[in-house]
């Protein structure tokens, strides 16, 4: 037993080894998990749809109605009237909710406007709507 | 067999390559997180994309719906004054050539009969009916007394008239008549929770006539503020409706929907919840993969 502990002969190899296999494992995981985290972001842009099902000019606002019909959960992050950001509610829609978005803003009668609203992730969605008379 | 245990030997032995193979195959691993990860959403995506562009769904038309189906008994008659001469109940439940024939008693000569209609309270909820009708047509052979239309009251337990629009009965001519009653804001007190209506039809009176009165038809049907649709999806996928809107000038007004319209099929959609406005208004449809038909009216 006491010849054993003082005979060091393999020990360097060994403890090489088991270094090599740390480091090779935490690369690996390094290496995942930036996979993971690219491709992840990647994955929830291509995961989000959603449609502006209605559009309603009231009186000093514009109420836009928006429909998840993605995969993935969407915030609205800026909303957009002739590409002048405008202040709105802020609004979470998870896959298959929908729900009103108010946006303040003083818009006169039988106008076009171009309205965008994008999403945390950068998805958009873009149309011309008349106001009306 | 030697040489081979020998080569195999050495070949674990020497560590070299192995190293390179460690590193090929755990990139592959990455590869394929990544292709998994991303390709395989990317076809789910696309295929999301391709079923709503595939989708097709249109209005053809939108009515306004005022009165339900009617509804008719589906039992015989009870007699209590009078009797039954020939026919039966399923002659009266629609408007037909075939009648249920009835008489009145011997002296004092009159006729009383009653039954059990029952309005679908699941299709027409109470909280939409805004009235009741009852609607009878029948003929008979002495036009000389008035036929009276009741329901059963639940509120005084008895057959009442009170609140009817019309309470002074029906006076015959020769030939069919069609005479209906209203049961006007008082229709809460004739039917009950489960939409039970029990109805009856008398004559005026004792008379020196013993009458004949053939019943062709006899029914009960709720007054509403509904909307019927019609959907034709053209599209090669089955649609899915989740949204209804009505809009006007004045107000956008949405109602949740949960309809499924099968590719090439056109469907008839009864909303008794939903009334339309006077004048111009818009009504869409929006889809669960975010289609939209509008059908505009006014």
């Amino acid at each position: 037993m006491f010849r054993m502990w003082w005979n060091k002969r393999a020990i360097t190899p060994v403890l090489s080894n088991v270094l090599l296999m740390v480091i090779a494992v935490a690369g690996m995981s390094i290496a995942i998990t930036a996979t993971y985290v690219i491709t992840g972001n990647l994955h929830d842009t291509m995961g989000e749809r959603f449609v502006a099902e209605d559009v309603w000019f009231r009186s000093g606002s514009i109420a836009i109605y928006l429909r998840n019909t993605g995969k993935m959960p969407i915030d609205a992050a800026a909303v957009y009237v002739d590409h002048t950001m405008q202040l709105f509610t802020p609004l979470h829609l998870d896959p298959l909710e929908h729900g009103w978005l108010n946006m303040t803003f003083t818009w006169t009668a039988s106008t076009v406007y171009h309205i965008k609203i994008v999403t945390s992730r950068g998805t958009q969605v873009a149309d011309y709507y008349r106001s009306p008379t | 067999m030697r040489t081979i245990i020998g080569r195999q030997h050495s070949l674990i032995r020497n560590r070299r390559g192995l190293s390179n193979i460690i590193v090929v195959v755990l990139s592959f691993v990455i590869l394929l997180v990544i292709v998994s990860n991303v390709i395989l959403w990317s076809y789910q995506m696309n295929q999301l994309d391709w079923e709503k562009m595939e989708e097709a769904p249109n209005v053809s038309s939108v009515a306004r719906m005022t009165r339900s189906s009617w509804f008719v008994t589906q039992s015989e008659y009870r007699v209590n004054k009078g009797g039954r001469t020939s026919g039966s109940f399923i002659d009266t439940q629609i408007v037909d050539g075939s009648y249920e024939s009835f008489r009145e008693a011997s002296p004092p000569r009159e006729l009383d009969i009653n039954d059990t209609f029952s309005i679908d309270l699941a299709a027409f909820p109470q909280a939409y009916i805004q009235s009741v009708e009852i609607q009878l047509q029948y003929r008979v052979d002495d036009t000389g007394e008035k036929w009276f239309l009741k329901a059963f009251n639940w509120t005084s337990r008895t057959y009442s008239d009170s609140g009817f629009n019309s309470t002074i009965g029906h006076t015959p001519i020769s030939g069919w008549n069609t005479y209906a009653v209203n049961l006007t804001g008082k229709w809460h007190s004739y039917v009950w929770n489960d939409g039970k209506v029990l109805v009856k039809v008398h004559d005026q009176g004792p008379d020196s006539t013993r009458t004949n009165i053939d019943i062709n038809f006899l029914g009960v049907r709720a007054i509403i503020n509904g909307t019927t649709l019609t959907i034709q999806n053209k599209g090669a996928y089955t649609a899915h409706l989740v949204s209804i809107w009505v809009n006007n000038s004045t107000v956008h007004k949405r109602y949740d929907a949960d309809v499924f319209v099968n590719s090439g099929e056109t469907f008839s959609y009864q909303l008794v919840d939903i009334p339309l406005p006077n004048g111009q208004y818009a009504l869409k449809v929006v889809t669960e993969r975010g289609n939209t038909a509008v059908y505009a009216a006014g």
